[in-house]
């Protein structure tokens, strides 16, 4: 007879594989976007997987199963929310208004089952200590708190200060890890020759010498990261 | 071409797989020579033990033991540990009714045995 361990270690590695697949299926939606129904599908997928790795009186087959049925009926759930506004109510919930004008909204926080001390903790996390300040203050559907202040306490754009607006910060890898990159090379609209003579001047004489470049596309300048650090330490006095 | 074959190719043909290898008990139990066929050693036991035959009863179920240790390793992956362990069991309880020519437990213990047997993989 084979020891557990190896049958553990076999289990566990088609649980692992098979619960990645399901998680990619799923989408990023259940990592950005987590509504507590998420969280409660998310721990009852994560525990059938453990039975399937560890649970050896039982057969991983039923485990697969049931591992395959929650991700089917999440992805089910996924589509009709989706394709449907009053499904997406009643999955996902709606925002709700619990801060009106400074003033507490008292039947909403109730039904929302939201406490003051949990309102104001969430306010404190958005750097905001006093209620009068708030103009709106909604609960989300992921449980999470978006605060909108009185214009009088909101922070100066740059657009009231009628200041021109700087370039854009958008830069492009070329280079990784010695390899160029050449769907982002035909975005910067550079060519190799370029590239090649950028690298040339910097005494750079195969690419394999470069962990990484970036082009900057408003101020056309190359970033290059080589292998070989200048500084091989660093400087205790600077630290 | 390449991201189709890590998109979509090689998940399905991973997932497959697993499905094929957690499935496989009832096919992995199936004889691949004569070493190791469990069904004709329990009915070669089963016949002794009707004739009163110990002896052979006895040296039949070595060859029985035998062969369900070579199936064991086979479908460990894809069945019940705690429905080897039950086979396991009849098996020792078996050899001492054979042992103290007890006729009905161990036509008993056989019975259990082809259960156990026909639930693997179920």
């Amino acid at each position: 007879m084979l020891s557990e361990g190896l049958i553990v270690l076999v289990r566990s590695i088609i649980a692992f594989i098979t619960l990645f697949i399901f998680a990619r299926l799923l989408g990023k939606q259940q990592i950005s976007q987590l509504t507590y129904f998420d969280y409660v599908l998310g721990i009852t997928i994560g525990s059938i997987a453990a039975s399937l790795s560890v649970d050896l009186d039982s057969r991983a087959w039923p485990h697969w199963v049931g591992l395959a049925t929650w991700t089917v009926c999440v992805l089910l759930v996924q589509w009709l929310v989706m394709k449907s506004s009053a499904a997406d109510k009643y999955f996902s919930g709606e925002p709700v208004i619990v801060i009106s004008d400074g003033q507490i909204m008292d039947e909403a926080m109730r039904k929302s089952r939201f406490t003051v001390s949990e309102l104001l903790e969430e306010l404190r996390h958005k750097d905001v200590f006093e209620l009068s300040e708030v103009q709106y203050a909604v609960l989300e559907t992921d449980g999470k708190l978006s605060v909108l202040l009185k214009p009088e306490y909101r922070n100066a754009t740059i657009q009231d200060l009628q200041l021109a607006s700087p370039a854009g910060n958008m830069s492009l890898l070329l280079i990784y890890d010695g390899m160029i990159v050449e769907k982002n090379l035909q975005l910067s609209g550079k060519k190799m020759p370029w590239l090649k003579q950028q690298l040339k001047s910097k005494g750079i004489k195969d690419l394999s010498e470069v962990f990484l470049a970036s082009y900057h596309l408003e101020s056309n300048t190359l970033y290059i990261d080589q292998y070989k650090d200048k500084n091989k330490t660093a400087d205790p006095q600077l630290i | 071409m390449m991201s189709k074959v890590m998109n979509y190719i090689l998940p399905i043909t991973l997932l497959v797989f697993f499905i094929l290898v957690m499935n496989s008990g009832d096919f992995l139990k199936q004889p691949r020579g004569s070493q190791d066929n469990v069904i004709h050693y329990l009915n070669q036991v089963e016949n002794e033990i009707k004739q009163q035959e110990w002896d052979t009863a006895l040296q039949e179920h070595q060859n029985l033991s035998a062969a369900w240790d070579k199936i064991v390793p086979r479908i460990q992956f894809s069945v019940e540990k705690a429905e080897i362990n039950k086979v396991n069991v009849n098996l020792a309880r078996l050899k001492v009714f054979i042992e103290v020519n007890d006729h009905n437990a161990a036509r008993a213990e056989i019975s259990e045995i082809r259960e156990h047997w026909d639930n693997l993989n179920k």
